[in-house]
């Protein structure tokens, strides 16, 4: 059985100052520090990349975990803000940079930040299919190349980072239950025009509060579970005002549902697996995770601990 | 809906979502801004009127309702 091994992170050295951000957008720095959550974001050097971060995330793996490169069969990239603009796809490139065997899958998938949660179930699935046993699902979508300057909207947001998540034939955690939805009629609250991003607050902020929280409630009953039989929930850090609001209307216990964007900001398809990474030191036996955002794409799933 | 209950919905929608925030006749005529409301309660107050009055607020809507009296108003012609 396949599952989640281990995961690490990478995060740029670029920082850019959220407060300072807000006097130049005129904005209050006790709103933007306590209603957005954010103070500082981590950003993209003018040497960085896709590639790059991702093989800094997975030299990151490489400290806690042994892996051996000659074993993995498989590697997916999440982004929707690749290198070279996606051609050649940015997993054959990792490929190229981490000296993998030829006999690796690779591709690309585009999603914001539903993506982790997507991203594992494809990752296993089609490993599943093709009998293999160690794969490379990395997440980097670097925003930064598509924030609008004069958007304080976005700019006070959006943070770059990259993870890996190991996926084993041993794993820690496996997949219990999951759901997916896509609203595509409201894609345009989150949309890049003109090569520069363009978000609708309000449509994002109505998404997640009413979908979200459906979501989450029938995927726990599905897998006949309650918010108590939940040990940790890793929602999408999009902003610590949506998240706290998320949480209300899901009726999840606050005090599971870590809020951790001070400084990050929201990383895109990298928050879920950000969160992860940290929370896996306090073995969790149940996780809930769920992702939303572009798309409009909303994404739940449940992991439990292997025995 | 009769306005009574329209002021009603509105006046506990915004307590409700505002921190230290007390509506009182004379605040119903003021910004939303002038009361302490910043944007983002905005987004949750319409959202919560909205599904308490069991109507929909769409987004150009929203954007005009800049008031309690104006958003009591709205929801009262529904």
């Amino acid at each position: 059985m396949l599952g989640i091994r281990s995961i690490a992170s990478y995060l740029p050295k670029g920082r850019v100052d959220n407060l300072e951000q807000a006097d130049r957008f005129e904005t209050d720095r006790e709103f933007v520090e306590q209603k957005i959550g954010v103070s500082s974001l981590p950003r993209f050097e003018a040497k960085d990349s896709v590639v790059s971060a991702s093989v800094s995330a997975f030299k990151s793996l490489c400290e806690k975990e042994s892996v051996d490169p000659a074993e993995i069969e498989c590697v997916v990239l999440c982004t929707q803000n690749p290198d070279n603009g996606g051609l050649p796809h940015n997993s054959a490139l990792v490929h190229a940079e981490l000296g993998l065997s030829e006999d690796c899958a690779c591709f690309d998938i585009g999603l914001g930040c539903s993506g982790y949660v997507y991203g594992l179930s494809v990752i296993q699935s089609f490993m599943a299919a093709n009998s293999m046993k160690k794969g490379l699902l990395f997440t980097c979508d670097p925003y930064s190349r598509i924030l609008n300057p004069e958007d304080k909207n976005t700019c006070l947001l959006f943070g770059d980072a990259a993870s890996v998540t190991l996926i084993s034939d041993t794993p820690r955690y496996i997949l219990s239950s999951a759901k997916f939805a896509t609203k595509g009629s409201g894609s345009a609250a989150l949309q890049k025009n003109d090569n520069l991003l363009e978000m609708n607050g309000r449509a994002v902020f109505n998404f997640a509060l009413q979908d979200v929280p459906k979501q989450i409630k029938r995927v726990l009953e599905n897998a006949e579970l309650t918010m108590d039989s939940v040990d940790i929930f890793l929602l999408h850090q999009g902003s610590r005002f949506m998240l706290e609001n998320v949480i209300k209307r899901a009726g999840m216990p606050a005090e599971k549902a870590p809020i951790r964007l001070s400084s990050t900001g929201n990383t895109i398809s990298s928050s879920i697996p950000l969160l992860l990474e940290t929370e896996l030191n306090g073995n969790p036996k149940t996780i809930l995770m769920s992702g939303f955002g572009v798309g409009l794409s909303w994404a739940t799933a449940i992991y439990t601990q292997v025995k | 809906m009769n306005r009574e209950e329209a002021v009603k919905i509105v006046m506990s929608m915004l307590e409700k979502n505002v921190d230290g925030l007390e509506m009182s006749d004379d605040k119903m005529d003021k910004t939303l801004v002038d009361i302490g409301v910043d944007s983002l309660d905005v987004m949750l107050v319409i959202m919560d009127v909205g599904e308490a009055a069991g109507i929909t607020i769409s987004d150009d809507q929203a954007e005009i309702l800049d008031t309690p009296e104006k958003i009591v108003e709205f929801i009262a012609k529904q």
